[in-house]
């Protein structure tokens, strides 16, 4: 041990370290490069079977690559079942609620930062503390309200649930915290009611924090699963990660199918991903910076 | 405490916008998050079967059940069991990751963050579809990747084991883009500090960078264990509880009793139990974060 220190001195120790940089540098690229291929195996191995025969996809012996390139999958499960329909479903839904949760987190976290009146910081933390409150909890009486409001089968029971996000609330306040008073003062003397001041002097400073929760809004939409499948019961107003489900009950032997189902489901997104990246990943460590 | 209350004297007493927005969150929170509890609450003393439109008082009967019921501790020990077995995962692996990306070896750091990011983002149910193949036996990629033989999700052996590969597979990216994001913003003359003092990078992980990730890793533990005590997805679409009893969570236990069932007040006892636990476990976590905040 001693001497090792001792050798730590000159150049014999410089080819020393450089050869250990090297032979870490080497490990470490493996380990990752490794890792990036198990993260996007199933991706890949998804695609690659969707363009397959379900024979290929069975065969005792099988490439990863298909043999030969069909698109027959794709044109069967869109004749089979209106998957183009769920699609859009799920997209017109998704859509809608990110717009909607914007404008609600955004007027709400405005009116959570800069107005001072009783109670403030207990309605902010009761609304903070809702998020700790799990879903499937609340899932019961939920639906028996949905019942009693005759809401069940209408895009009233998935939209009216959602208008408010308490991520997205407490989001924008820390948003809206930084926007300086003096700004909307300036906005109040000019003669702007309350309302102009909101729409025309904070909602535009606002949009970094819109993308963020846009983002994750729509990812959050399009994944929904239990809440659509209990509300909604007719076929046609279904969307599609449940419609996906459905599908594979009723067609659990068409592997090629599925495969194609499932990518029509998952690579609008990747796509969406790859060319928002940089923006996914801001979002997320802004999201975090509040631990 | 005081500089706030400084910065907001300018402050505005808002009118009617300020009174619509209280009053609709008010509302909104009310309907869909207090009064379901209460609500969750009452049912749990009642049969309460809304098909047959019966709800009629039961007296403690259902919580009798819940905490007579071997399948309910079968699910809290699974669901405990998941949580950490996941959370423990996702730390250790996120740490390890990140640490090797933020290294000055490492090229094409961005190129790795998009792909390790990528499961995240994607749908869960259209996800873990495709697990559901690549864990078949017969056309399954596992298997063969493996080269063993084992029919992973009717294997009561296995099943959890599957089902923990799929939720850490999804997660670990998050992590990783969390625990970088926190390796970033450490200052670097710490890390001189150690250099200049000798330290291997080994101790310099140890001894500098994790003490000043705490609050990060606190962060990434407290999520995790919240959002995995209610996992239920994977087990719908993989498994449905089984083979057997060996892959009821929690959740999937009340969504069954509910929705498969329809007995609503055995579920609300249930739903209240798991409330209680994770609102236990959560002041918990914020009791302990906040201790070592303050050291």
């Amino acid at each position: 041990m001693k001497k090792k220190r001792n050798l730590k001195l000159g150049n014999v120790v410089d080819n020393g370290q450089q050869k250990k940089f090297r032979i870490s540098s080497v490990i470490l690229n493996i380990v990752l490069i490794l890792c990036s291929i198990l993260t996007i195996l199933p991706f890949i191995w998804m695609i690659c079977s969707s363009f397959k025969t379900n024979a290929e996809i069975s065969a005792l012996v099988q490439s990863f690559l298909p043999k030969k390139i069909i698109f027959d999958n794709y044109q069967n499960v869109l004749q089979k079942f209106d998957f183009l329909r769920y699609f859009l479903n799920s997209l017109v839904y998704a859509l809608i609620i990110t717009v909607i949760t914007i404008y609600t987190s955004a007027i709400s976290g405005f009116v959570l930062a800069k107005y001072r009146f009783r109670g403030r910081q207990l309605l902010f933390t009761f609304i903070l503390s809702t998020m700790m409150v799990p879903g499937v909890v609340t899932i019961i009486p939920r639906y028996t309200m949905m019942q009693q409001l005759q809401w069940l089968d209408t895009y009233k029971a998935l939209v009216i649930p959602s208008i408010f996000t308490a991520f997205g609330i407490f989001m924008m306040r820390q948003a809206c915290t930084a926007i300086p008073d003096e700004m909307l003062d300036a906005a109040r003397i000019d003669g702007a009611g309350e309302f102009r001041v909101f729409h025309r002097i904070v909602f535009p400073q606002l949009h970094n924090s819109v993308v963020s929760i846009a983002i994750f809004q729509f990812l959050w939409a399009w994944d929904d699963y239990l809440w659509p499948y209990l509300v909604i019961r007719s076929g046609d107003k279904q969307m599609l990660s449940v419609a996906l489900n459905l599908f594979s009950g009723r067609y659990s032997t068409d592997y090629a199918g599925l495969f194609a189902a499932t990518s029509i489901a998952i690579i609008p997104v990747v796509i969406f991903y790859l060319v928002f990246q940089k923006r996914f990943i801001e979002g997320v460590s802004a999201s975090a910076v509040k631990g | 405490m005081h500089a706030r209350k400084k910065k907001y004297r300018g402050g505005h007493n808002g009118g009617a916008l300020k009174n619509i927005v209280v009053c609709s969150l008010v509302i909104f929170f009310s309907a869909f998050v207090v009064i379901p509890i209460i609500v969750v609450f009452i049912g749990s003393f009642h049969q309460w079967n809304p098909l047959k439109g019966e709800f009629s008082f039961l007296g403690l009967d259902n919580w009798k059940k819940v905490f007579g019921s071997d399948l309910f501790w079968l699910s809290m020990g699974n669901t405990v069991i998941f949580a950490a077995i996941a959370t423990s995962f996702r730390v250790v692996l996120g740490l390890a990751l990140s640490s090797a990306l933020y290294s000055k070896l490492i090229k094409y750091k961005s190129l790795y963050r998009i792909l390790y990011y990528l499961p995240t983002i994607t749908p869960l149910v259209a996800v873990t579809f495709v697990w559901k193949f690549i864990f078949d036996p017969q056309i399954g990629l596992l298997d063969k990747l493996l080269q063993t033989n084992i029919n992973w999700l009717f294997d009561s052996k296995y099943a959890m084991i599957a089902i923990l590969i799929l939720t850490i597979w999804k997660d670990f990216g998050y992590a990783v883009i969390i625990f970088l994001g926190g390796l970033y913003s450490l200052p670097r003359d710490c890390y001189e500090a150690a250099e200049v003092d000798g330290a291997n990078s080994m101790q310099r992980f140890r001894w500098v960078t994790l003490p000043l990730l705490k609050p990060t890793v606190l962060f990434i533990v407290i999520t995790s264990l919240i959002s995995y005590f209610q996992t239920y997805i994977p087990v719908m679409v993989l498994t449905q509880g089984g083979p057997g009893t060996a892959t009821y969570l929690s959740s999937y236990l009340i969504f069954d009793e509910a929705f498969t069932k329809y007995n609503f007040g055995y579920a609300s006892a249930l739903s209240f139990v798991l409330f209680v636990f994770i609102a236990i476990m959560t002041g918990i976590s914020f009791k302990v974060s906040g201790s070592t905040q303050t050291e």
